[in-house]
């Protein structure tokens, strides 16, 4: 039993961890119906812009806002070189391309500015792990799992609840209604992209501490996020969360159980058969494209 | 005497080319991995070749040439590896190439080395099949001075299961041809000992959990993980020991000393003890002189050499190279080889004095008495016995009769 606490609790860190990165990509997703493919490369430039904040002295606390910041302003860059030119010409595939060649252009820029090396991102809680229903766990996964929770309240309530998210909600309704209604649907898609990096940003100087920062840490967690998306479904944000514990969970549970040569496997597999059974993933509503 | 009037000819012919051609440099390839997990290993490699390379320029170079390096990184990835080798063999025409760090990309590239009968001179890469490759081939052309699997995982178990007696061990190893190769040394070489791993776990590059690795390793009850993986994952599992509060100790190959995993395992990492053929300590003035100029040239942080191993075994490299080269009296592959079989002189390296280190059939400079044991403490790579330290100054040369390393099948 207590081994089972121990891989569920491990896996529930490890799934929020793709669940923050999933998120932005529903967060763009919901706007503009384009995913920001570099969306592991704006992770991995915020995880690095925060340890080179945090190594000129920084806080930890007071480096969030600043990398979040930066965060944002890649994000309206991503969207205004490589997603604004594609919904322009209503290229159904444009930006699939170009978001993926804006992602391995920074982490290009990255191996040349932060060097080739994973580094050590100083973790600013302690590191000795505490017990938690006879499982161990570290203060830093806990940090991962509130900060991820609250981002995404935060955000889904700002959505819901503030004018501009209503605008943001109207736009993914139906674009074009929503630019009759005086709303600046161009706006929005650049805001929501900005969002996006920013939460990636937020989720990379998140799991630093846990992972290893490098300039190719956003590959393979960029990849198993978008693997959560599909499962969680790409409209919710309560998919996006449950999808992320259930990747999480199946990935620790079938290192253990199965084989860890297999650990992988059972995470895809569910992916497949979400795909196959309930395309638009377990909590997304199923959208109809009219033609 | 046909054959002696054609080699007269081919002299004439040598010695007129060289006449010719004194001022050209000699073109020596570096492959190795300058980016990604493995650069800290590929960069010392690197760094100890160019100063080696320097020294040897400094000196009026070889046959009275310049050495000059071709680098390349080949990114630890395999076809990366083959395009460089056949763009050094093709375009650079290299006389040879010194490096690869990974034995994936050491087996992929090499071949094309071996058809244009161009010298390999292997000097990171521990893949006991490296140099077994082109066995069956009438000449090889793959060489090593680093030291290989079938040495250091018996070194490993021996450490673990003999010295400190260790009953139950798990063995943890990355899914590459390294760790997976690496394994089934491991394995064989405990079964030489009459003891199965308790648990044998594998992970893949950029994995950032091992719980279940671990807990598998915890419930099976072992005493030590041996490990057979790079840097950053090794400092995975070492983070991951310290957040199950599961502390045993880590016993691995050479890799426990790349200076990624020291750094990113931080005091969880303290204690993991590896095979090493150098350790970053001035025990002879070989070594001293080479670890002043390093940290003088290339100033690493807290002047630590972030791989001493790839560093000096690179170092070593390019020396037994410019000495077959100067023996030979050409830069010609077959004969830059045949002089490496029958080096004449010694060549005083940092590792070792390598003393016809190797022959016909033997590649591998690196014999199973050379490597010692190092252990990670106050986040440095240190000699794990004091005995050793105290012996450092005796430079141990190769022994082809030493005892300890696995069989190789035929």
């Amino acid at each position: 039993m207590q081994i089972l606490t121990q891989l569920v609790f491990s896996g529930i860190a490890l799934g929020m961890i793709y669940a923050v990165i999933a998120f932005g990509y529903q967060l763009t997703f919901s706007t503009s119906d384009t995913l920001n493919f570099g969306q592991g490369d704006a992770l991995m430039l915020g995880a690095l812009v925060g340890l080179t904040l945090v190594g000129h002295g920084v806080n930890y606390w007071l480096m969030i806002p600043l990398v979040c910041l930066f965060g944002a302003l890649q994000g309206a860059f991503v969207e205004r070189i490589g997603v604004r030119p594609a919904i322009k010409i209503k290229s159904e595939f444009g930006w699939i391309m170009s978001t993926i060649a804006l992602g391995i252009i920074f982490k290009n820029v990255a191996e040349n500015v932060w060097g080739r090396d994973d580094l050590k991102f100083p973790s600013p809680l302690p590191e000795a792990p505490i017990k938690l229903l006879g499982a161990n766990v570290l203060p830093m996964e806990i940090l991962v799992v509130v900060g991820a929770l609250l981002m995404m309240l935060a955000v889904e309530l700002f959505n819901r609840r503030s004018i501009y998210g209503r605008a943001v909600v109207a736009t993914f309704n139906d674009r074009d209604a929503a630019k009759l209604m005086g709303i600046n649907t161009g706006l929005v898609i650049t805001f929501s992209y900005a969002l996006s990096s920013l939460t990636a940003a937020f989720a990379g100087v998140l799991i630093a501490p846990l992972t290893l920062t490098g300039a190719t840490m956003g590959a393979v967690l960029g990849l198993k996020a978008f693997a959560v998306a599909i499962i969680g479904g790409l409209t919710s944000g309560m998919g996006i969360i449950v999808g992320g514990i259930i990747l999480g969970i199946a990935e620790t549970t079938t290192g253990f159980y199965l084989s860890t040569g297999y650990k992988d496997v059972p995470g895809l597999v569910l992916l497949l058969i979400v795909l196959a059974l309930k395309p638009a993933g377990l909590f997304g509503k199923t959208a109809i494209k009219k033609v | 005497m046909m054959f002696s009037a054609r080699w007269i000819t081919a002299t004439a012919l040598a010695a007129a080319s060289f006449a010719a051609l004194a001022a050209d440099p000699i073109k020596i390839g570096v492959s190795g991995p300058f980016t990604g997990g493995s650069s800290s290993m590929g960069v010392s490699m690197r760094d100890g070749v160019r100063l080696a390379a320097q020294e040897i320029n400094k000196n009026g170079g070889v046959l009275g040439r310049q050495i000059q390096l071709v680098e390349r990184d080949d990114e630890a990835k395999n076809e990366r590896g083959v395009q460089i080798a056949q763009e050094l063999i093709n375009r650079e025409k290299v006389v040879a190439t010194v490096g690869f760090i990974n034995t994936g990309v050491a087996l992929a590239a090499q071949r094309f080395y071996q058809d244009a009968k161009i010298p390999v001179m292997n000097n990171v890469a521990t893949g006991s099949v490296i140099t077994q490759q082109f066995k069956d081939q009438p000449e090889n052309y793959v060489f090593r001075n680093a030291a290989h699997d079938s040495i250091q995982a018996p070194m490993i178990v021996e450490e673990a299961i003999t010295r400190r007696g260790f009953k139950k061990v798990a063995i943890l190893a990355d899914s590459t041809n390294y760790g997976q190769l690496g394994r089934a040394d491991l394995e064989k070489a405990l079964e030489l000992k009459g003891i199965k791993p308790v648990a044998v776990e594998k992970f893949n590059i950029k994995d950032v959990d091992m719980t279940a690795q671990l807990l598998k390793a915890k419930e099976a009850g072992a005493e030590a993980i041996l490990t057979y993986g790079i840097g950053p994952e090794l400092a995975q599992i070492a983070n991951g020991m310290t957040k199950l509060g599961w502390k045993v100790p880590m016993v691995g190959s050479w890799t426990l000393s790349m200076a990624n995993y020291i750094d990113n395992a931080g005091p969880g990492g303290e204690g993991a003890r590896m095979p090493q053929t150098f350790i970053q300590e001035p025990t002879t003035p070989k070594r001293q002189s080479f670890i002043v100029n390093y940290l003088k040239t290339f100033n690493p942080k807290n002047s630590r050499i972030d791989s001493p191993v790839s560093a000096a075994q690179g170092y070593d490299s390019i020396y037994l190279l410019a000495a077959a080269i100067k023996q030979a009296g050409s830069t010609e592959g077959p004969k830059v080889k045949a002089a490496l079989e029958d080096l004449k002189a010694p060549v005083e390296g940092v590792v070792t004095t390598y003393n016809k280190p190797f022959t016909k059939t033997d590649h591998e400079a690196i014999t199973a008495n050379i490597p010692v044991f190092g252990e990670v403490k106050g986040q440095r790579v240190v000699y794990a016995y004091e005995a050793d330290f105290k012996a450092a100054s005796e430079v141990k040369v190769k022994d082809v009769n030493a005892k300890g390393a696995l069989t190789q099948k035929k």
